[in-house]
């Protein structure tokens, strides 16, 4: 076969490779949200220092820590699985986070140990994980995303108000489907509130 | 030299015949003169039209359905990927339109990756985004016999080095896949050195390589950082005699970049907390970073035999083997950090004064007042560290002042008694 023909080959086998990727990432996520379990995650209020990212909304979410006993065998930075279960008011809570993926998983979502924190009382010592999880971030368009970010922080500070993102989780993965104050779409609220 | 062939004619200094004779030589030696301009506007072209794009996709439109955001993401990578068959099939020969196209594909492949991460508010992870990303492009290199590609990959990989080796090092990335990614580009960069030896793109795989391996050095460092002084003074003196012995330019990328970080690390080292720490240190032998430091002080040394034995003739610059006297001063440093202060310092100073003279040889003014440059960076960096009275350290600079006065007057004038 000459030269040519196998830069062609060569040519063709990377184009589909590239086509695979996004179409790989599209794929998964799509199967998420169609099969995948709806948790909601009630958020915290932000550090208002937190500087403005652009367009989207940082999220900060009120379930991130678990009380472990076994704190030093934990590292920094790890990746986790954390186990969720509804609670009384269907918002989710952490029931577990262990090291692998268990087999029946479509209450786990893989996540990243943020630190281990120890804390003292006069009685005993806490040892805690902080996760950070893998959707932090909630994309909105260009024009409307600093109103809704202020209005997220603002909410997100006002305790009569409850704020949450749902989100579809199965197999470890998750996709952050919105971002709900009280319980109308954020979306929705920006828009009514845009001149 | 043909533009001015037709004044030579006229002249009657060479025949008509001589005239055709040289033109034809020179297109002999350059069958294809593309033009410099036109690829480096192809490419600037690709790349703006390519990010203009990009940015109007990445408003995220509220209104359109996700579905056809999904498309839309899809729309740069297939006009990029379009592009390029056309010019595999149709414009193989032009250099404007491999890079132009290959630039456009390069930045198209990130592109909709970012934005599908965007579509479904995927957080992502930096380091294994830049990994799938620079993979992906890898081919362009050889498929489109790409420089551009083979640019935008170093820059991709070095920034992969530095977010898993520096900035989110905990992170779970694996810094050292790096020098993997780095070997892809290599036998691109053979060729180029081979086939076209002045080429732009030649210069900027020079200072690209360097300057990425140099970044990327540090993330060896994990336990025994000290020795990693060594790494990084062995690896200036391999640049530098790379630079001189592979390089017909005199001023090339890597005799600069290992000049300047030789003098840089010499200045930087003349202080003497380095030397305190080290002699308190355990070091540990065997080391990651010992065995680096080794393997690059071996090789710089046999390359320095190396040099010796092709370009006898060639005059010593003592900047070739101050990686070796840098390495006896860290060894005496280990027994006594007073010793190792004033060794470093003197050697420094050495550097500064070797300039100087070398300035003043060979009449260039640059030259020599970097020379007196070095001399007055360490003469400042004393002023901080040493318990000299204001007097002492005032007549210090006065004298340094005196000098740069001195030695550009002096040679000033030589230039003039030359004119004359």
């Amino acid at each position: 076969m000459s030269s040519r023909n196998w830069l062609i080959i060569l040519f063709a086998v990377m184009v589909l490779a590239q086509l695979a990727v996004p179409f790989k990432m599209i794929f998964d996520r799509e199967k998420v949200l169609s099969e995948g379990n709806t948790f909601k995650f009630k958020t915290a209020p932000i550090d208002p220092s937190d500087p403005f990212r652009g367009k989207y909304i940082t999220l900060n979410f009120a379930e991130n820590n678990f009380e472990v006993i076994d704190g030093e065998t934990w590292q920094n930075g790890q990746a986790v699985y954390v186990l969720l279960a509804k609670d009384a008011y269907g918002f989710a809570k952490i029931v577990d986070v262990v090291k692998e993926l268990p087999d029946e998983s479509n209450n786990c979502v893989k996540a990243k140990l943020n630190y281990v924190a120890t804390k003292k009382d006069s009685t005993k010592t806490i040892q805690e994980l902080n996760v950070e999880y893998p959707f932090e971030r909630f994309y909105m368009e260009e024009s409307k995303a600093p109103l809704a970010e202020s209005m997220y922080w603002e909410v997100s500070r006002d305790t009569t108000k409850i704020t949450y993102a749902s989100v579809s989780i199965q197999n470890g993965r998750a996709v952050l489907k919105d971002v709900f104050i009280g319980d109308v779409s954020i979306r929705e609220l920006v828009k009514a509130k845009q001149p | 030299m043909i533009k001015d062939l037709p004044e030579l004619v006229e002249a009657g200094i060479i025949s008509e015949a001589t005239a055709a004779q040289i033109r034809h030589y020179y297109f002999q030696k350059n069958p294809q003169p593309q033009n410099r301009l036109l690829i480096a506007f192809g490419i600037l072209g690709a790349l703006l039209i390519g990010l203009g794009i990009i940015l109007i996709i990445a408003h995220n439109w509220d209104e359109l359905a996700r579905w056809f955001k999904t498309v839309l993401a899809f729309v740069p990578l297939v006009v990029g990927q379009v592009a390029c068959a056309y010019t595999l099939l149709k414009k193989q020969e032009s250099i404007a339109w491999r890079e132009a196209s290959s630039a456009f594909l390069f930045m198209s492949v990130g592109a909709s990756i970012s934005l599908i991460s965007q579509i479904y508010n995927l957080g992502g992870n930096l380091s294994s985004f830049l990994l799938v990303w620079m993979l992906l492009c890898a081919p362009l290199i050889y498929v489109m016999r790409s420089s551009i590609a083979s640019l935008c990959y170093l820059i991709g990989i070095t920034y992969y080095v530095s977010e898993t080796g520096y900035w989110s090092r905990y992170d779970g990335g694996n810094p050292h896949l790096y020098w993997m990614l780095l070997l892809i580009p290599l036998p691109h960069y053979y060729h180029l050195y081979k086939q076209n030896i002045a080429s732009n793109f030649l210069t900027f795989h020079h200072r690209f390589i360097s300057l990425s391996i140099l970044i990327a050095l540090g993330t060896v460092a994990k336990s025994s950082e000290e020795f990693m002084a060594i790494a990084y003074m062995s690896l200036f003196g391999l640049f530098y005699l790379i630079g001189s012995l592979f390089i017909d330019e005199e001023n090339n990328e890597y005799k600069k970049i290992g000049a300047l970080g030789t003098v840089a690390m010499f200045i930087g080292f003349s202080f003497k907390w380095f030397w305190e720490e080290l002699s308190k240190q355990d070091l540990r032998l065997l080391s990651p970073e010992f065995i680096i430091a080794a393997l690059l002080s071996l090789l710089a040394l046999m390359l320095f035999f190396y040099k010796q034995k092709r370009k006898p003739k060639e005059s010593f610059n003592p900047l070739e083997l101050a990686f070796v006297w840098f390495i006896l001063i860290f060894v005496a440093g280990i027994g006594s950090y007073i010793l190792a202060t004033v060794l470093i310092n003197i050697f420094a100073l050495a550097i500064g004064v070797y300039t100087v003279v070398r300035g003043s040889k060979q009449n260039h003014l640059g030259i020599l007042n970097y020379g007196l440059l070095i001399i007055t960076t360490l003469v400042v960096c004393r002023f901080f560290d040493t318990d000299m009275t204001f007097v002492v350290r005032g007549v210090l600079f006065v004298l340094v002042g005196i000098g740069f006065f001195v030695a550009n007057y002096s040679m000033l004038q030589k230039r003039r008694h030359h004119e004359q």
